[in-house]
């Protein structure tokens, strides 16, 4: 028997997912341990084995894979606790981080401050070289610079150090050289070299990936270190990989060199798991969305293909490494609801968390969140959040309302719950319309996958909003990402900088091929290390392309041939169509000149995918899980009306119910409204349809 | 005097209010996807907003401050000008700075939303379009004396009359505009008029007209209701502040003065400009709108930065500011530096404050000085153009609690215009660059330090380069001012190094043409304002910032009172308290 498992570390709770070798996958929950995170994996790990009934050792003897998925590199950069770093940078260029090229985000707001850049400036230390933007050394590298910049690290303590020179990406050869002297004197530091780490153009950007890369890397090293222990002493033997933030996953060893990979990995299965829940329907372009207790994480995935962004922060610094696009905003069931001095009503972004938490958890929260409003409405049950394991409070959940909403606005409790349960719905919608009309889609043209344990009860508002009309709650939705995890590949990425102008004709641009060739080679070199088969190892290649005279440039997938055979009219045409669909116009007639910055190659390693277990159907009607009825407040009616209640983990494969009603499992809870109807499909997620 | 909130349902008020934001939010997108020019779709120098029949501001999207006042009094305009003779599906375009314009580049498109055959709202779009004809391209000219010197008066008119395209009046407009994707971007934001116009439909078909209205005079009582209460927390009084632009452009030397009282009578506020200078033979003159623009911009920095930007907001607000004084100056002045004035008006401002709300106000920041080159670029066999954001942008004044800001750039963008980034830098422009800098010394010294100035130098390879500068802050008592015992910031300067080994300043405005190849540019763009008694500033923190070189140890010691061994670079606790006993 061979078991695999996914593992997600979350703020709140670690989420478990078991696959077997047939059946259905068990599923995990327990609370995170944020100061050493592997704790609370082991003691999940011993849960998963009791519930096998067996010990420990034999269970993870018998686990072939595990899929982890990790926030310790996010919260060291979100709780300042990163390692102490050093840069070597080009002389004349010293403050480019700490700049953040002269914006900021709050235009009005004049003591809204960036935080502290990871590396002040007396440890920005310059060196005296020049390479220019073709990679033509104008000043050769002084030594002597490096030797003096490290002896201050030493004195300083720096654990890790970063080097990003200008325009390292045309020609990487004084990093090189520089790095080989931090090797000689520093040989324990940890090393962050820009050419390596993203030997992309954008000084700003590489410099500021380069020394988040540096600032987490010990603490990443560290912490894969005393898993793999752990999980060795415990009896583990086989794969270990750990999530990414491109979507796919890589071996520990690759992650310890490229940590900040990892920055933006915490919703980025996501999208894997939406796939896998769309199997049945073969629908490869949708929308998922997972509202959790303090965040709502949206992301939009076309033709099976996640949008991925190299414009990602974390903690408001610049990460351009690729990552999903997911638009994170502060939507969830602990969201605070309060007042402004004109008396409009907002939800959040402070969230109540798990502690104190929401008022109705009655451990001292006093300020209603959107829990409270959600239980006061009728579509969570006193008696049956998390499985009956916790009762909630619903008159400190009433008291809440009244005296931070109901009374100031001058209303009653119910009709100040259900304005919170609205304003938040409009707020999760405006994110969605982000990640969908900002990029030219309309959201109606998508399905949307709603998860996160308190996601399906807002679903079908939300997507009411969009003028969505299907939803589909995942069975899996209170673990939704851990589910993704175990269904997703290797998957690295190569760039290079390589500006020039499109030619016209099919004339060669020399040395193109050989870029493509050596990340190639960088590539099956790093899948065969984790074990990849060269069948199993797949290519694609992007390319950064913009119209002479702009600032920001598009990346657009280009076959291999195209670029093989010189096929620039090819590569030009597919320019124009993706800058048409996301700018809206392109410039095919005027002839304008097509630049390119940089070739690109995704390189995934293919892994196999447990099947997925289907359920045969059903052979007793819905109404054979139904629990009772419970008086549930109907927006579209502004009052209550006795509403069905099921037991939603006794629905299954067709089974069919119509709205209003209230689908209750262990972690999660549906509302379909009325005027919707839900149904089971082969895989027990639940669609709602309008 | 307080109106009552009317009886509509706040919880549909602040729904409202959410998809108003998100309908001019996606007409600014539309306009970011669409647009051309990279003023509009990279510096984002453009505003959408949704009026209603009265040309009431409901909600507006300003991608940069100075831009918040900037569609209103237009939008009045045409509602007057044009009276009964709206329909659906007319499209009208308006710049003329003398009928509620503010800037004759910046170029409005206005779109009346019918429900039925009733009027209910306008939506509307400016954008700094690419050229706007008149003498120079792009429409800087420091040697205009006219308006039309500087541009095409576009007063109102309809290019689209019931949904038809008047040809004639469009072949009319675009003969006078030197560049074609003018036309292109006036399209792109009748395409974001366009989006406007079907939100606005949308919810009118949700809430109904007469509730929709009810509901949006609530929203408009609300957000009155916040400005008042912020302006009622200011004491009553009238305060007074000062300050000067320097150099008309023609004569050296001359200052201009602004002069305002600001008059806070319980919940309500008024400013009054009168008496400040009469308007110059230059282009330094604002129009009424650009000086509206830079008082909004300043007092929205001084109040609660989350109130709705409608109609309400303005209530409470009046404004005196007599024709023919360079704030509001009189047809048919020059006035494409009117935007630049923003700095000196919000010194003024802050200055009148200061007594009134000091935890609130900052101290002065640097005024923009830019220059934009164009020429031929040899590596390509192409012309270029560039504005140096990268080397204009200084630092912001500090204020109560806070630091100003680092390389943040002039007041009327408030750190909204990103600099170049360097490696793009030198690939789009036949530039090398040799530094770019935060410049040491430069912050005005105070309890809270004025953000840091730049110092950029970089190599110009370029042919047959024309600059031109243009801007203010370069004289000694331009610099930005320091509030409270706080020091000014350091001033700006431009200078060439001309490859034959000699030198030249730049004037603050100024045309400089044949800059040859090798020509080293350097500018400092100056520090900001310092905040509070320098000597309060803890001795830690000022011994960072020389470790950091960002202060000179003389500095420290001159400025700040502390006393810093050079050998060690560590605190002399006991020299530090004698220097600071004075």
């Amino acid at each position: 028997m061979a078991f695999r498992i996914g593992i997600d570390v979350g703020g709140t709770f670690t989420d478990f997912q078991l696959m077997r070798a047939r059946g259905r996958p068990a599923v995990h929950k327990e609370l995170s341990t944020p100061a050493d995170p592997s704790v609370a994996v082991m003691a999940g790990l011993a849960a998963l084995a009791a519930a096998e009934a067996m010990p420990l050792t034999r269970f993870l003897g018998a686990v072939e894979l595990i899929v982890h998925g990790t926030t310790v590199t996010t919260n060291a950069i979100l709780t300042g606790n990163t390692a102490r770093a050093g840069l070597l940078t080009t002389r004349g260029f010293r403050d480019a981080l700490q700049m953040r090229r002269g914006v900021r985000e709050q235009m009005y707001d004049n003591r809204y401050h960036p935080p502290e850049p990871l590396v002040p400036r007396r440890l920005r230390l310059p060196v005296t070289e020049r390479v220019d933007a073709e990679g033509t050394v104008v000043t050769p590298l002084r030594a002597a610079d490096v030797e003096q910049a490290l002896e201050r690290f030493r004195g300083e303590g720096v654990e890790a150090v970063a080097i990003c020179f200008l325009h390292a990406h045309a020609n990487s050869a004084h990093e090189e050289a520089a790095a080989r002297i931090v090797r000689n004197r520093m040989p324990r530091a940890y090393l962050s070299v820009s050419s390596r780490v993203l030997p992309q153009v954008r000084f700003y950007e590489r410099t500021s990936t380069t020394v988040l890369n540096a600032g987490v890397g010990p603490i990443l090293s560290r912490y894969l270190a005393n898993l793999t222990r752990r999980l060795a002493a415990a009896g583990f033997r086989r794969t270990l990989l750990v999530m990414q933030s491109n979507g796919g996953v890589a071996a520990p060893e690759r992650v310890a060199r490229l940590p900040a990979m990892t920055l933006l990995s915490g919703p980025a299965a996501a999208p894997a798991a939406g796939l896998a829940c769309m199997a049945p329907r073969r629908e490869r372009s949708f929308i998922t969305v997972d509202m959790g207790g303090t965040s709502f994480d949206a992301a939009l995935v076309l033709e099976g293909e996640p949008a991925v962004t190299t414009r990602g922060t974390v903690n408001r610094y610049a990460l351009a490494l690729p990552s999903m696009e997911i638009n994170t905003i502060g939507a969830g069931g602990g969201s605070v609801a309060w007042i402004d001095e004109g008396g409009l009503l907002h939800m959040g972004p402070q969230s109540a968390g798990a502690d104190p938490g929401p008022a109705c958890y009655g451990r001292g929260g006093k300020e209603p969140t959107c829990t409270d409003a959600n239980l006061v409405l009728g579509y969570l049950s006193a008696e049956y959040f998390a499985g009956g394991r916790m009762r909630l409070e619903a008159r400190a959940a009433e008291r809440a309302i009244r005296e931070a909403v109901a009374a100031p606005l001058g209303m009653g409790v119910l009709e100040a719950a259900h304005g919170m349960f609205h304003v938040i719905n409009v707020n999760m919608a405006s994110a969605i319309r982000e990640i969908s009309i900002e990029k030219g889609y309309d959201p109606r043209e998508f399905p949307l996958i709603c998860a996160g344990g308190a996601g399906p009860v807002h679903g079908a508002y939300i997507a009411a909003e969009l003028g969505i009309r299907r939803v589909i709650v995942p069975r899996d939705s209170p673990i939704f990402c851990a589910s993704g995890m175990l269904r997703t590949d290797l998957k690295h990425d190569y760039v290079r900088s390589f500006a020039r102008l499109l030619p016209e004709r099919r004339a060669a641009l020399p040395g193109v091929m050989a870029l493509a060739r050596e990340m190639e080679r960088e590539a099956r070199e790093a899948l065969a290390a984790e074990g990849i088969a060269r069948t199993h190892q797949r290519f694609r290649y992007s390319m950064d392309l913009r119209y002479l005279g702009q600032y920001h440039e598009v990346t657009v997938a280009v076959p291999r041939e195209c670029i093989a055979r010189s096929d620039w009219r090819a590569v030009r045409d597919r320019f124009h169509a993706r800058h048409d669909r996301l700018y809206g116009y392109a410039l095919r007639e005027e002839a304008t000149p097509v630049e390119l910055l940089s070739i690109r190659l995704g390189a995934l390693g293919v892994t196999a995918k447990p099947a997925l277990a289907r359920s045969p159907r059903a052979k007793t009607g819905a109404r054979a899980a139904l629990k009772a009825h419970r008086p549930v407040y109907l927006p579209e009616r502004a009052r209550f009306s006795k509403v069905p209640v099921y037991d939603g983990d006794r629905l299954t494969h067709g089974n069919r119910l119509a709205g209003p009603a209230i689908i209750e499992s262990v972690n999660t809870s549906v509302f379909v409204p009325r005027g919707w109807r839900a149904q089971y499909d082969a895989l027990d997620n639940c669609i709602l349809s309008a | 005097m307080k109106r009552k909130t009317g009886k509509a349902d706040p919880i549909q008020v602040a729904v409202l209010q959410r998809r108003l934001k998100s309908i001019t939010g996606e007409m600014g997108l539309t306009l970011l996807r669409t647009t051309r020019s990279p003023i509009l779709n990279e510096a984002r120098d453009f505003v959408t907003g949704l009026y209603d029949a009265k040309g009431r501001m409901l909600e507006q999207t300003e991608y940069i401050p100075v831009l918040a006042f900037a569609l209103q009094p237009a939008c009045e305009h045409v509602i007057r000008f044009f009276g009964g003779d709206v329909h659906p599906g007319d499209v009208i375009l308006h710049n003329d700075v003398f009928s509620g314009g503010n800037q004759n580049n910046d170029v409005a498109v206005f779109k009346p939303v019918f429900a039925g055959a009733k009027l209910v709202a306008w939506a509307a779009c400016k954008g700094h379009q690419a050229d706007i004809g008149g003498a120079v391209q792009g429409g800087y000219n420091p040697e205009a004396r006219e308006v039309w010197q500087e541009a095409l008066r576009i007063p109102a008119v309809k290019i689209v009359e019931r949904g038809k395209l008047r040809r004639d009046v469009w072949n009319l407009i675009f003969a006078n505009i030197r560049l074609r994707i003018v036309e292109e971007d006036i399209k792109a934001q009748i395409g974001g008029c366009a989006v406007g116009e079907r939100g606005v439909k949308a919810l009118v078909a949700r809430f109904g007209r007469e509730r929709l209205e009810r509901l949006l005079e609530s929203l408009f009582d609300r957000t009155e209701t916040m400005v008042r209460k912020e302006i009622a927390a200011i004491p009553d009084g009238t305060y007074r502040g000062e300050s000067h632009a320097y150099y008309d452009g023609v004569t050296e030397g001359t200052r201009m003065k602004i002069n305002l009282a600001v008059t806070v009578k319980g919940d309500a506020i008024t400013f009054d400009f009168s008496g400040s200078s009469p308007q110059t033979p230059g282009f330094v003159n604002a129009p009424y709108s650009a000086t509206a623009s830079a008082l909004l911009l300043t007092f929205l920095m001084l109040i609660r930065p989350d109130i709705p930007h409608n109609a309400g907001l303005l209530r409470p607000i009046r404004i005196v500011n007599p024709e023919g004084s360079f704030l509001n100056a009189r047809f048919p002045a020059a006035t494409t530096f009117g935007n630049s004035i923003t700095g000196p008006t919000s010194d003024a401002i802050f200055r009148a404050f200061a007594q009134a709300l000091p935890k609130m106000v900052t101290a002065g920041w640097n005024r923009f000085l830019g220059f934009a080159v164009s020429g031929h670029d040899p590596r390509r066999g192409l012309p270029y153009v560039d504005i140096l954001f990268l080397a204009l942008k200084g630092g912001s004044g500090a204020t109560s609690g806070a630091d100003g800001y680092d390389h943040i750039g002039l007041i009327n963008c408030a750190g909204g215009i990103l600099a170049q980034d360097y490696e793009m830098f030198e690939i789009h422009d036949p530039h090398f660059l040799l530094k770019h800098e935060y410049l040491p010394d430069s912050a005005g010294a105070g309890r809270w330090r004025g953000g840091l100035g730049v110092e950029t130098e970089f190599v110009m390879r370029g042919e047959n380069v024309t600059g031109v500068a243009f801007g203010d802050g370069v004289e000694e008592e331009a610099r930005a001012f320091g509030f409270f015992g706080g020091r000014p910031g350091s001033r700006n300067s431009i200078t060439l190094a001309y490859p034959d080994g000699t030198r030249r300043s730049a004037k603050s405005k100024e045309i400089i043409r044949g800059i040859p190849a090798g020509t080293v540019f350097n500018q400092k763009a100056g520090g900001g304002g310092g905040y509070g008694d320098p000597f309060e500033r803890p001795a830690e923190r000022v011994l960072a910032e020389v470790r950091d070189g960002l202060l000179s140890i003389e500095a420290a010691r001159a400025d700040y009172g502390v006393a810093i061994d050079p050998a060690t670079l560590a605190l002399d606790r006991e020299r530090t308290a004698g220097l600071r006993k004075r």
